[in-house]
């Protein structure tokens, strides 16, 4: 990663013709900030990249072999960075998140959370290596001492770090920031400009196309973990996808804004009168439909009984994943009738 | 009353088979059994009044009394079915525990030791991935057929050696099948996310969010177990004098084996199969009932049967009261006060000798 002294002199003199050649090139035409912005960056020899947590990363040149966690590969592929190298928390061959992307060249090096194969990992050759971290607290505190997300432990991230370099996208507050920070580590990564208005111009378009359904709708949804203990209630302002559907005027069933971070947990014997909205929204990870109505005392639940249940995936926090997701929630709202 | 003789030289170890010399055993047994059941009566009503839904007792008996009172299924859907079975459960993991302690004569041993949890979730898991069995009757008969199976393959290895009259093999024999099973769920739940669903409901060990479904077919494998127990209590007592000694005395070892493993397997597959795999009972209860009855197993395991449905009751009461809306799981309540409540017991009354 590091060159000598000497090999680096002349990288940086070789740089500097480049751009005064580009420099040239450019001055006859339209003065496109675009370009002179490529330019402005092939004149700086290295990659300087701040990440959420703070860190800083420099690299000689830009880092062109990628290493993600899911979600961040799939962001990635959406500006159209193939990464060589991908990590999830549930098998990446078969994550229909992916299903559009070509991974016939992509190393598949974890399939479970926490679970990441070194060597294969090693072997792929990541220049940088993406993944997540998520605030402990309302606030946005950032923990560094415990590792970052999608990794086992604190040795697994050092091991991570001898591979290549670790840059983290913040999930936490407004999540309109969080796709920005993707969209800037993109950036920043080489990806167009163009690439990331087209996708913008769809996922404006699909922002207002929610915006009017849920101005016309009182519909109020409720997103849920069911498991054995009880039913978990995302707290919608504390997840930055429910935030930002909020912000667009989705209604989110918000029992205790305050209290526990993140999701308060209700008991079977609450859950029923306590989960007040027209729609639910089931985590793919939890119980379904069917074990929700195997509850006798949830069974009963309005929602449930008019069917208006509906499974719900976590999407990446890009352009095309959050305009899919806007869709996807516009379709419910028209779909669904007030029940409760 | 006795005061605690705590501070006196340690006794030979003979004497400690009897928990006290000061009161006579057949009386301190009427009086540890009377007041079991009480204990036991007392969790059974608590576990019917309390919940997370603050109910008024007057409110449950009322339901209780009249079903089409109970509207939002709160007593009948929720308190009944748990009260049910914790006691099912509770009794069957704690009986086990106590044929588990004797035929392994390890104090540690735990149901789950003969592979017989390790088993059951692999056939729920085979059935969910190859049959796409994920109703909760196709569930039950997977966990009964596989923690079945498991034991039978644990004892045919260890038969294999010539490992039946010691302890030893058996349990290392069930240590590397549970491994081995374990390993092959792992795999199985990993490669399908389907399968990982249906496996993730079933593995919390609960007695929350589960029903009565299949209660009758789960209790059935349990009192048969509950037989074999009682008719292997007399091994039990010859072989807690140690294999030699046991064949001494007559005992039939492969006998004594093949009747001890069909109690375990049945009332540990009856317990697992309703409520998940729960630990801690059927390692606690038997401890619990041998500071109470003794090493004698006619006592020690219908007692340790109503210590763990006890402790399992009491500490799913526990849980419901401290979450405020939610709920603790009892797993966790199980692991602070059992484990509390156990290191109490091996401090005040030396490890019983088995």
């Amino acid at each position: 990663m590091t060159k000598p002294p000497a090999a680096r002199g002349a990288a940086t003199l070789l740089a500097a013709l480049l751009a005064a050649a580009t420099l040239t090139s450019c001055s006859g035409g339209s003065a496109d900030p675009d370009e002179s912005g490529e330019a402005g960056v092939s004149q700086y020899t290295g990659w300087t990249y701040t990440d959420d947590a703070g860190v800083t990363v420099d690299l000689d040149q830009r880092p062109t072999r990628i290493a993600a966690f899911t979600d961040y590969a799939i962001g990635l592929f959406s500006y159209g960075i193939e990464p060589v190298a991908i990590f999830g928390r549930e098998d990446v061959a078969t994550d229909r998140r992916l299903k559009d992307y070509d991974l016939s060249d992509v190393a598949i090096v974890g399939n479970n959370y926490g679970e990441i194969d070194l060597e294969a990992l090693a072997a792929a050759q990541p220049d940088l290596i993406v993944t997540g971290i998520y605030p402990t607290d309302r606030d946005g505190t950032l923990s560094l001492e415990d590792p970052y997300y999608a990794l086992a432990d604190k040795e697994q991230q050092e091991q991570l770090a001898k591979i290549a370099p670790i840059v983290v996208i913040k999930v936490g507050g407004a999540g309109i920031d969080v796709i920005e920070s993707l969209n800037a580590l993109a950036v920043s990564l080489g990806a167009s400009a163009d690439a990331i208005n087209q996708a913008k111009a769809a996922y404006d378009a699909a922002a207002a196309e929610l915006t009017e359904a849920a101005a016309q709708s009182d519909l109020e949804l409720t997103m849920i973990y069911g498991g054995a203990d009880g039913i978990y209630l995302v707290k919608p302002m504390d997840e930055p996808t429910t935030e930002l559907y909020t912000s667009l005027g989705v209604k989110f069933t918000d029992l205790a804004p305050d209290g526990d971070y993140y999701w308060d947990i209700y008991s079977w014997e609450n859950a029923a009168q306590t989960m007040t909205g027209d729609v639910l929204l089931v985590f793919t990870e939890g119980y379904q439909e069917a074990d929700l109505l195997a509850q006798p005392t949830f069974a009963s639940h309005p929602a449930l009984a008019a069917g208006q249940v509906y499974t719900w995936a976590d999407a990446a926090f890009d352009y095309d994943s959050q305009a899919a997701q806007f869709e996807y929630l516009t379709t419910i709202l028209r779909d669904s009738e007030k029940v409760a | 009353m006795t005061v605690p003789r705590l501070g006196l030289p340690a006794r030979p170890d003979r004497a400690a088979r009897a928990p006290s010399r000061d009161w006579p055993l057949q009386r301190r047994r009427l009086v540890f059994a009377g007041g079991a059941l009480l204990a036991l009566a007392g969790a059974l009503t608590a576990s019917l009044m309390l919940g997370s839904n603050l109910i008024s007792p007057l409110a449950v008996i009322t339901r209780l009394a009249d079903p089409a009172a109970d509207v939002d299924a709160v007593v009948w859907g929720s308190r009944v079915p748990r009260t049910v079975l914790g006691l099912m459960v509770g009794f069957a993991l704690g009986a086990a525990g106590a044929v588990m302690q004797g035929q392994t004569r390890n104090p540690l041993a735990d149901p789950g030791i003969f592979g017989v949890s390790a088993g059951a979730s692999l056939a729920v898991v085979l059935g969910v991935r190859l049959l796409g069995a994920t109703s909760m009757l196709a569930t039950l008969w997977c966990a009964l057929v596989g923690a079945v199976v498991a034991t039978v393959v644990v004892f045919l290895v260890a038969a294999l050696g010539r490992g039946l009259s010691s302890p030893v093999p058996l349990a290392i024999a069930g240590t590397a099948v549970s491994t081995l099973f374990a390993a092959v769920t792992s795999f199985l739940v990993l490669t399908d996310q389907a399968t990982l669903a249906a496996y993730r409901i079933w593995v919390v060990g609960s007695l929350s969010g589960r029903t009565l479904n299949g209660f009758g077919l789960a209790a059935a494998c349990a009192v048969l177990g509950l037989v074999f127990a009682a008719a292997n209590a007399r091994s039990l007592n010859s072989l807690a004098l140690g294999a030699d000694m046991a064949r001494g005395l007559g005992e039939n070892l492969i006998g004594s084996r093949v009747i001890g493993l069909a109690a375990i397997t049945l009332m540990t597959a009856g317990a697992v199969a309703v409520a998940g795999p729960i630990g801690f009972v059927g390692l606690t209860a038997p401890h619990l009932a041998r500071v109470g009855v003794g090493s004698d197993h006619r006592w020690l395991i219908p007692m340790a049967g109503l210590a763990g449905a006890f402790v399992l009751l009491a500490c799913d009461v526990i849980g419901r009261l401290l979450g405020g809306n939610g709920e603790v799981p009892v797993g966790v309540v199980l692991s602070v006060v059992g484990g509390v409540a156990f290191v109490l017991v091996v401090r005040r009354v030396r490890m019983a000798a088995l």
